[in-house]
């Protein structure tokens, strides 16, 4: 069953359409790519999704209810969280506070349960010394902790924008199967934003490719992959 | 000019307003306009420095006090008209803006906001008690007699010596345009303000520019200080509030819209004026001026525009 | 983590703060209740600065509180202690219905509101003067405690455990993270579940509660109120300067920086009667140049070397 979905999702700014009628769902236990050339809108969508922009038109629903006009922190208390391309964590706190951050407010846990559960969950995807400060990680590291300060909110859909970039082969298939691992024990719907057509094509179940704003395939990647319509829209980018 | 249609409500609005000053006390309008050109000229060094340098300047109507001051002491000392002290006035505030930006302001461009608008919070505190300790807090005031010419229309006579602030305003509002426009050093500059990388990226220089307008935009309002000076009485702390009322005009008029101040401190300027009007009420000028502000800033904020 | 070494400091220290007026004359014990108002306010400045916000209205609610605290002494003549809670209560009632306002400002312009809110309570206050005695101001019949100075400086004394302890429950509560959140990355805290208006709102109302509450009590302690005095500038500033020194985004920090620049600020006043601020607008600007995290920064920073 579709847990989230989208109706003719359009986010305009200004003259600039960034986001034009896209419809899409994505359903538990399924990793959706979204994949696209740069500035294609990938990056706004998960916004529009996650609740940083309201659509300027069309809906998002969650489990059917309309959550359009949903405040972030609301949605994220009701089980959606995301990872940034850009990543800022919060550098004023140390590794361990990172992770309970989204136990304490999007959880609603205590500080002292929140302090354990973000314990475990880093044990769990391989962070230690997590008294660090977060200057002091390594890429993968960095990655690692963005990916758990989205768990923390005990999400139910989990996006990544762009978790793989920066990484090296043998650091990418660790977190292929990090990310494999998590959406089955946890049974999430994954969404993920990826340059690397590698890592979409073994990661995936389903990619939506986006063009301009607009959504221009969807099915499995090997059979996307082979729609002139997404080769043209690669190579016009690239051309 | 073209004229926005959503604009057309606004310019009958605001000539009925005209209208019915005028109809009221035409000296509002009168001194009004003078109180604008004032404001503007104030504000526009600042929304010069905040359009290029991306800096909030709190020391900027503390710069201006700190010329009036200079210019005090010239025409006191050596007995020349603050007019003719203009130029050296010019010369000195130009170096000191030289130093401030090379000393402390270039030092936090990368660091948080925060650190630059404390900085220049600090500066200001600094230049009020530096002036405070050589020339205690005593108000000062030259005996200028051109100050009082009046003229008289009708049957209303009006001070108009305070007009050269509107020339003052127009003629530092259109240099700047045609100097951002037309010259090689302008342009340069405005590319830098929309984007220091890219500025960088094509071969500006990004920090000479940021020297460049900083100290020009100390010059500016030193030299409105000078003038501020001609008029007003003077003590350390009479910058303070054209510090906020400046901050304020550029907010409302939008970042880097030079055209905008003119006509925001016009708005404010003539409000002022016409409470000042009411007898008995212009103990209350002072608010008109911040709930306008309070009001656009938060119908701009709430609107989602980005500030 | 809880090293009984950890709470025997301060409550050894807050038991000496207590016991001060035994050992102190009269002279001394008005310094250290001046130093102590600075005190509370440089927290409460601390407190709102956690989420990112610097406000520049902290004389404006000092003001508020002094007036609301006055006002209802005088014209009204209820008990000082209701006026210098009402003080608090008003401050922060204020502070909560134009939250709505302000809290969607950020950075500069949250700052020039603030300054500009201020501002209007001031022109309010001066031009309404049937009811707040407009630019000559109000007198108190008799100050709290009959003036004895003993008991004022327990009173500014427990003011400032006040606020010491909301500052300290902001660090040790759920307040920390978010407000931290917030400061480092709005966005992200947003999607992870913080209502950022809602913790705004709560720290820009808890903040300006103390500065009323502060501004009621510096009022019923000294019996007068004037618009010049009750919103002066100062009030802003050199809680501002001492937060700065001292550390910022920490309890002891604004605590460390009142201690030094009050104590040097009042000799500096015997010596230089104009302009001796020139020390606080000096060491502003050195601090951000040099030292942007404070005395408490730098002792924080050894100490985990030591430990690290």
């Amino acid at each position: 069953m579709a847990r989230i979905e989208t109706k003719s999702l359009t986010k305009q700014f200004g003259g600039l359409v960034a986001v034009k009628n896209v419809s899409f769902s994505l359903s538990s236990g399924e990793i959706l790519g979204i994949i696209g050339p740069n500035g294609a809108g990938k990056t706004t969508f998960i916004n529009l999704i996650s609740g940083i922009y309201y659509p300027t038109s069309g809906s998002v629903f969650l489990d059917g209810r309309d959550i359009s006009t949903m405040p972030a922190h609301e949605r994220a208390r009701r089980g959606i969280a995301r990872t940034y391309q850009l990543i800022h964590p919060m550098e004023s706190l140390d590794v361990l506070e990172n992770v309970m951050i989204g136990f304490i407010f999007a959880a609603g846990k205590s500080l002292p349960e929140a302090r354990k559960s973000a314990e475990s969950l880093c044990a769990e995807i391989g962070l230690s010394q997590l008294h660090r400060s977060v200057s002091q990680l390594t890429m993968l590291e960095t990655k690692k902790m963005e990916i758990a300060h989205a768990l923390a909110n005990g999400p139910t859909i989990l996006f990544l924008d762009e978790v793989m970039a920066g990484l090296n082969s043998d650091e990418t298939k660790a977190m292929i199967g990090l990310v494999q691992r998590l959406a089955k024990e946890r049974n999430l719907a994954v969404g993920v934003v990826e340059h690397v057509m590698g890592v979409i094509r073994e990661l995936t179940h389903r990619v939506i490719v986006l063009e301009a704003g607009e959504l221009i395939a969807e099915g499995p990647y090997e059979e996307v992959s082979k729609n002139p319509r997404v080769i043209e829209a690669y190579l016009g980018g690239a051309a | 000019m073209t004229v926005n249609r959503k604009a057309v409500p606004w310019i009958i609005l605001g000539a009925a307003a005209v209208v019915a000053i005028l109809a009221w006390k035409p000296t509002v309008l009168i001194y009004g306009v003078q109180r604008a050109g004032l404001y503007a000229s104030v504000a526009i060094p600042m929304a010069l420095v905040l359009g290029i340098v991306h800096i909030v300047n709190l020391a900027h109507g503390e710069i201006m006090m700190v010329s009036a001051y200079l210019t005090y002491n010239i025409a006191r000392s050596i007995g020349l008209d603050p007019w003719l002290a203009l130029l050296p006035v010019a010369l000195v505030m130009g170096i000191m803006g030289y130093f401030i930006f090379q000393l402390t302001i270039r030092h936090t461009l990368k660091a948080p906001e925060l650190n630059q608008l404390i900085l220049t919070f600090g500066i200001a505190i600094t230049m009020t008690q530096a002036i405070s300790l050589i020339f205690t807090p005593q108000t000062r005031k030259l005996p200028l007699s051109y100050v009082s010419m009046s003229a008289t229309i009708g049957e209303t006579s009006f001070g108009v010596y305070d007009f050269v602030y509107v020339a003052i305003a127009l003629l530092m509002g259109f240099g700047i345009k045609w100097f951002l426009s037309n010259t090689r050093m302008g342009k340069a500059a405005v590319a830098v303000g929309q984007n220091p990388r890219g500025a960088a990226i094509v071969g500006i220089d990004v920090m000479k520019t940021y020297v460049f307008i900083f100290t020009v935009s100390v010059i500016l309002v030193g030299m409105t200080g000078s003038v501020f000076m001609t008029r007003q009485s003077i003590f350390p702390y009479v910058g303070s509030p054209y510090t906020m009322k400046s901050f304020s005009l550029v907010a409302m008029a939008g970042i880097g819209s030079i055209s905008g101040i003119i006509y925001s401190s016009l708005l404010l300027g003539i409000a002022e004026a016409a409470i000042n009007g009411i007898r008995g009420a212009s103990g209350w000028s002072g608010i008109v001026f911040f709930l306008i502000i309070i009001i656009v800033i938060a119908v701009r904020a709430y609107k989602g525009r980005k500030l | 983590m809880k090293k009984p070494a950890n709470y025997i400091f301060p409550l050894a220290l807050i038991f000496a703060g207590g016991l001060l007026p035994v050992f102190l004359g009269a002279y001394p014990q008005a310094v250290a209740r001046s130093v102590f108002t600075f005190m509370a306010l440089a927290i409460s400045w601390d407190m709102l600065l956690r989420s990112g916000q610097i406000s520049f209205g902290i004389a404006g609610f000092f003001g508020l509180g002094s007036y609301t605290a006055i006002i209802l002494s005088v014209r009204a003549g209820v008990a000082p202690v209701v006026a210098m809670l009402s003080a608090a209560a008003f401050a922060a009632l204020v502070a909560f219905l134009l939250g709505f306002l302000v809290l969607r400002l950020r950075s500069t312009y949250f700052s020039i509101t603030t300054l500009a809110l201020g501002e209007i309570f001031k022109v309010i206050i001066h031009n309404w003067s049937s009811f707040t005695g407009g630019p000559e101001g109000l007198v108190l019949p008799q100050v709290v405690f009959g003036g004895k100075s003993s008991s004022l400086y327990w009173l500014s004394y427990a003011i400032l455990l006040f606020a010491v302890g909301a500052s300290v429950l902001f660090e040790k509560s759920k307040m920390h993270f978010s407000l931290t959140a917030i400061r480092n990355n709005e966005i992200a805290a947003r999607t992870s579940g913080i209502n950022i208006f809602a913790n705004l709102l709560i720290a820009f109302t808890a903040s300006s509660l103390i500065q009323g509450l502060v501004g009621g009590v510096h009022v019923m302690s000294y019996g007068f109120a004037m618009p010049d005095t009750a919103f002066d500038a100062n009030y802003t500033l050199l809680p501002l300067a001492m937060a700065l020194l001292g550390g910022i985004h920490s309890t002891w920090g604004p605590i460390i920086g009142a201690l030094l620049l009050g104590v040097i600020s009042e000799y500096l006043k015997l010596m230089i009667p104009y302009g001796h601020l020139l020390v606080y607008g000096l060491i502003i600007i050195l601090v951000i140049l040099f030292m942007p995290r404070g005395i408490y920064g730098l002792i924080k920073k050894e100490r985990s070397k030591r430990n690290g």
